[in-house]
């Protein structure tokens, strides 16, 4: 069993929050108990799984190892009991492509697959870059000084992933302000109660009310682009058809939800993280700056360094053997992607950060079925921002102590203050 | 075989895209490895979905 300081490290909001201590202690356990049960607290038992090859393993084998079979995030007993009491017996307050399995999870994937490939995404391009030129116009004027998480990195991904799906740019800042309040939950400076969440109860509660907001807006999103189909997300979503039915209320709604937080609180958090990266590492930034073909290098390293969603829980269909170890059926696993991010076996000094990182096989968008479906639209997105910023961009600095989300299932930084000189 | 055009195979999970003419060198695969070259328990590099589950498509 993984000792008790360790296991309520790796579950601490505080400890991503501060990012060396939970470095440090990924890297005892990759070193001591690379796949070992850990036990907090509050928590039922779970299987930490930190190195890269076993993630890999892991995520491979979607028939074996499940992610709808019990919660797909770590959770205390207490909030998993809530959550089953609500939602008729089911662990999940939201059905989305991250809860479900096969059939389901093939059949609901396959519905928006084709508007993310590289193919059909060039289409995009033009007016990406558009929104991107923008964003950098806004930075141009502020100054030389602005929060570029806040004021770039939270706003542009936003922008674009918005419009991708339908939703006015009126209602963008809702969006942002539930996204954050959702991811945040555990964030006093981000979450609806504004303080610290010491109670189960009042935990599910808020974040249940965030899921209602979300399922109000596009309740209304789906009524409207079944009366008046466009070329949207949206439409596809309210006219899709699983099997010859309709998309269930509760598959349709968390459809729009994970497009509308995941879909661009990722991207923000690793623009934002590569720009605080950059700024403590000027000699990469006059690399890129002086190569724009490193470009592509950043992005990758940056997925890797900041890797956004930094765990999702597997649940072991049948008893299996894993790197050793005996899982039993019904076990619940902990995929470490930070972890297997920083794994030494596989990335020299994993504690670099590396422009010029090849090859560079992270786990950030996962791996497997469960793939991350926007994978192609975020490196976009990076890549058209980098490329209009840093044709302007001459230099610039950290000014003031940049801050990192409270929280443990997907975050990044919320403040990267930076003086710059721009053309 | 050689005088064909190179041809673009596209993974189904993930849409990795593996272009004959550029290869993956990365990968190991130069630039001009066929497709029928590859072996077949290959896997998609980018999410481990087999050879046989990718697509030839026109880009």
């Amino acid at each position: 069993m993984i000792p008790d300081e360790i296991a309520s490290t790796i579950i601490s909001p505080w400890a991503y929050s501060d990012g060396k201590k939970v470095d440090d202690a990924f890297t005892w356990l990759r070193r001591e108990m690379p796949l070992e049960q850990a036990q907090p607290e509050g928590f039922d038992p779970f299987w930490v799984v930190t190195r890269h090859a076993d993630i890999l393993e892991v995520e491979r084998q979607n028939d074996l190892f499940h992610n709808g079979d019990r919660s797909a995030v770590l959770t205390t007993i207490e909030a998993d009991k809530q959550v089953r009491a609500m939602m008729g017996g089911s662990p999940h307050l939201v059905r989305s492509l991250v809860q479900m399995d096969n059939p389901d999870h093939f059949n609901y994937r396959k519905l928006t697959q084709g508007a993310f490939l590289p193919q059909n995404l060039k289409a995009l391009e033009a007016r990406i870059r558009e929104i991107a030129r923008a964003a950098v116009n806004r930075m141009a004027e502020m100054g030389g000084r602005c929060d570029f998480a806040r004021d770039v990195a939270f706003l542009y991904p936003l922008h674009v992933v918005m419009e991708v799906i339908g939703v006015p740019e009126s209602d963008e800042p809702r969006m942002l302000k539930l996204t954050q309040e959702l991811f945040g939950s555990q964030d006093p400076d981000l979450n609806r109660s504004g303080a610290e969440v010491t109670d189960a109860k009042a935990g599910v509660d808020t974040v249940q009310s965030v899921v209602l907001d979300f399922m109000t807006y596009f309740n209304a999103m789906t009524d409207d682009r079944r009366a008046n189909p466009r070329n949207d997300l949206a439409s596809i979503i309210a006219n899709g058809k699983i099997n010859g039915e309709p998309l269930g209320y509760l598959e349709a709604m968390s459809y729009y939800i994970i497009a509308a937080t995941a879909g661009h609180d990722t991207t923000s958090s690793t623009t934002a993280g590569a720009f605080w990266a950059l700024a403590e590492n000027p000699e990469q930034f006059r690399k890129v700056k002086e190569n724009p073909a490193l470009i592509a290098g950043l992005i990758e390293e940056s997925i890797r360094w900041v890797t956004p969603v930094k765990h999702f829980m597997r649940t072991a269909t049948a008893d299996a053997e894993l790197a050793g170890k005996k899982i039993a059926k019904g076990d619940w696993l902990m995929l470490s992607y930070p972890s297997g991010n920083r794994d030494e076996a596989v990335f020299k000094d994993p504690f670099k950060f590396d422009v010029t990182r090849s090859p560079n096989k992270h786990v950030a968008f996962g791996y497997g079925a469960h793939i991350c479906l926007g994978q192609h639209l975020a490196r976009m997105e990076m890549r058209v921002l980098w490329e209009e910023l840093f044709a302007r961009l001459e230099s610039f600095e950290l000014d003031g102590e940049p801050k990192s989300m409270v929280a443990n299932f997907v975050c990044g930084p919320k403040a990267v203050p930076v003086r710059y000189k721009m053309n | 075989m050689s005088g064909e055009p190179f041809k673009v195979w596209q993974c189904r999970t993930c849409g990795y895209i593996y272009d004959e003419a550029a290869g993956d060198p990365v990968e190991g695969l130069a630039p001009g490895t066929r497709w029928s070259e590859i072996p077949a328990d290959w896997i998609c590099p980018m999410c481990g979905t087999p050879k046989a589950d990718f697509d030839m498509i026109e880009l």
